[in-house]
């Protein structure tokens, strides 16, 4: 569905990601973890359109939509969230994902009054519901807890009808019950939609992801299946490296 | 049940909260229209100005509360359009629809152009582009001859608006009051009904959080450029009244001066409420009316007025009426 070839992207003397290939298959969970400032941010930005490649490029399904801006590729079907919660914070909860369900409305009449629009409104009730924001639909996002606010998140991505549902660090600054909801949230959107993720979670990575790839100074160090990855002596001296003393399993290389 | 319930009562704390706001208008346009029973002439003429200027208000709120654009230069649109108009009924026809028209169309033109260049410009450089392009415009009039340069244009006549059956003479200025009056509340109610639909939707949002708005598929640039040319005819329809209430157009219609007096007045009246500008429009216009008869330094106060507003009180007088998220 979505897939990279020759990725790479300076900051200054800075090689952020550096000749860089992968694949998201569709309908799949795709993660991508590795220590801090391994690139994984910069991969992301480079996908949704944030960042424009010094060299290399993405492919969606069969079409190349390298530096493309963001609203073609969010029109095109990629979603991205944010790992800061990047809401509409002065608007309700259903303000936020009607404008994002608005972007695949109809449009029937121009100068037609947005209450009116009976139809975009219960379609954002929907999208509030099946995330568990329902009763907080006319609370002003900034109101909302933060676990609520990163469900949220997902639920504005959601809301745009992606076919590429693009995950920065959805469990971030979560409780471990938070993050196991989101975990069966993920779940639930896998084969709706192709995920890629990052996540720092390596517990909640390993449980989900039906591919891994591992990040490490730009380059990729390993991709395989959870069990390969786990089980990958390279993978371990790189976390092992930028942190002794911290494994795999609990992961506070890259927290 | 417990959400639709919770529903309700938001739900109805929100339309407690609009419908204050909804009566407001009403009462405030009863207000203008028996207005002209309780002061003399020289008052209904200040109002008129008042509201002529509180259009270029409600043109800066459009850009500024709305998409979250401050214009520096929206005395541009309503000088462009007042000489134009001046022009028009000086040299070309006395025909106020023929000159609405020709007026409209300039002036969309040169938003189109100038709208392009600015929204692309980030932060306070599309404030300093609206600023500058607004000084040059002031600095080519006041230099060119053909127009007056500094001595402007005097002498314009005052047309009759042609209706079928009828003409409404604008000579008399009871008449000239009502129709102004009616002319900013149907530009008031155009812009209200505008920014209600699902394009002052996406407006809100870039309003809110501009850099979310492209990764939901929209892309801000087409909708700030809607919002400022619209807000640049919403000006324009002050200018195309004003040197009738005057008799002259001069260069200072560009100028600084009446830019930032029309972001005192949107901000005195409540930044993002459309009917707080008009009516900061008439605050600051008596205000400075009443004041400038007692001192020269009436711009001094001007200043002060807007540093205690921005410190004290930054909602404007309508920002006290609506807490919480914008409807």
């Amino acid at each position: 569905m979505i897939a990279v070839r020759g990725l790479t992207k300076s900051f200054g003397a800075l090689r952020a990601v550096s000749d860089l290939d992968f694949e998201a298959r569709a309908g799949g969970v795709t993660s991508i973890i590795g220590p801090n400032g391994a690139g994984k941010s910069t991969v992301f930005n480079l996908i949704a359109g944030t960042l424009r490649p010094d060299a290399g490029s993405v492919d969606f399904g069969g079409r190349d939509v390298t530096g493309l801006p963001p609203h073609r590729l969010a029109q095109l079907g990629i979603a991205r969230s944010f790992q800061i919660s990047n809401l509409f914070f002065g608007l309700t909860a259903h303000e936020n994902v009607r404008l994002a369900a608005q972007s695949r409305a109809p449009r029937r009449r121009f100068l037609a009054p947005i209450r009116r629009e009976t139809a975009l409104a219960a379609r954002a009730h929907a999208i509030l519901a099946e995330f568990g924001l329902a009763e907080l639909a006319t609370e002003p996002a900034a109101n909302l807890a933060h676990g609520d606010q990163r469900r949220l998140e997902i639920a504005l991505c959601m809301a745009t009808e992606p076919r590429v549902l693009l995950l920065d660090e959805p469990t971030q600054g979560m409780s471990p019950a938070e993050t196991l909801a989101v975990d069966h949230l993920i779940k639930s959107l896998a084969g709706r939609v192709t995920v890629l993720m990052i996540e720092h979670d390596v517990d909640l990575v390993m449980g989900i992801s039906d591919h891994v790839i591992v990040l490490h100074q730009g380059r990729k160090l390993f991709e395989g299946t959870p069990a390969e990855v786990q089980g990958s002596s390279a993978v371990r001296a790189a976390y092992l490296g930028a942190d002794p003393g911290a494994g795999l399993g609990a992961d506070h290389a890259a927290a | 049940m417990q959400a639709a319930t919770l529903a309700r009562r938001f739900g109805s704390a929100a339309f407690a909260r609009r419908s204050a706001l909804g009566w407001i208008a009403p009462a405030l346009l009863a207000l203008a229209l028996v207005f002209p029973w309780l002061a003399g002439e020289f008052y209904v003429r200040l109002a008129i100005e008042a509201l002529l200027l509180g259009a270029i208000a409600l043109s800066v709120d459009i850009l500024l509360g709305c998409a979250g654009l401050l214009s520096l230069g929206q005395a541009m649109y309503f000088g462009l359009s007042a000489y134009l108009t001046a022009l028009c009924y000086l040299h070309v026809t006395q025909s106020f629809w023929l000159v609405a028209a020709i007026v409209a169309l300039a002036v969309a033109a040169v938003a189109a152009v100038l709208g392009a260049v600015a929204i692309r410009a980030k932060g306070v450089y599309f404030a300093l582009i609206t600023f500058g392009a607004a000084e040059i415009a002031g600095k080519i009039v006041h230099n060119t001859r053909a127009i007056g340069g500094s001595d402007g244009l005097i002498g314009i006549p005052v047309p009759s608006i042609a209706l079928p059956g009828f003409d409404i003479a604008l000579r008399d200025n009871l008449t000239f009051y009502y129709v102004v009056l009616l002319a900013i509340s149907l530009v008031f109610l155009g812009v209200t009904r505008i920014l209600a639909t699902p394009f002052g939707s996406v407006l809100a949002a870039i309003r809110d959080n501009a850099s979310r708005v492209p990764y939901l598929g929209y892309n801000p640039f087409w909708y700030k450029f809607l919002a400022y040319l619209l807000a640049a005819e919403v000006a324009a329809v002050g200018g195309l009244f004003y040197p009738l209430l005057r008799g002259f157009v001069g260069p200072d219609l560009f100028g600084f001066e009446v830019s930032t007096q029309s972001v005192v007045m949107a901000l005195v009246g409540g930044v993002g409420t459309l009917i707080g500008p008009l009516v900061g429009g008439v605050v600051i216009t008596f205000l400075q009316s009443v004041l400038g008869s007692f001192t020269e330094r009436h711009l001094l106060l001007l200043g002060v007025i807007f540093i205690l507003f921005v410190r004290f009180l930054p909602g404007g007088l309508f920002g006290l009426l609506r807490r919480g998220p914008a409807p």
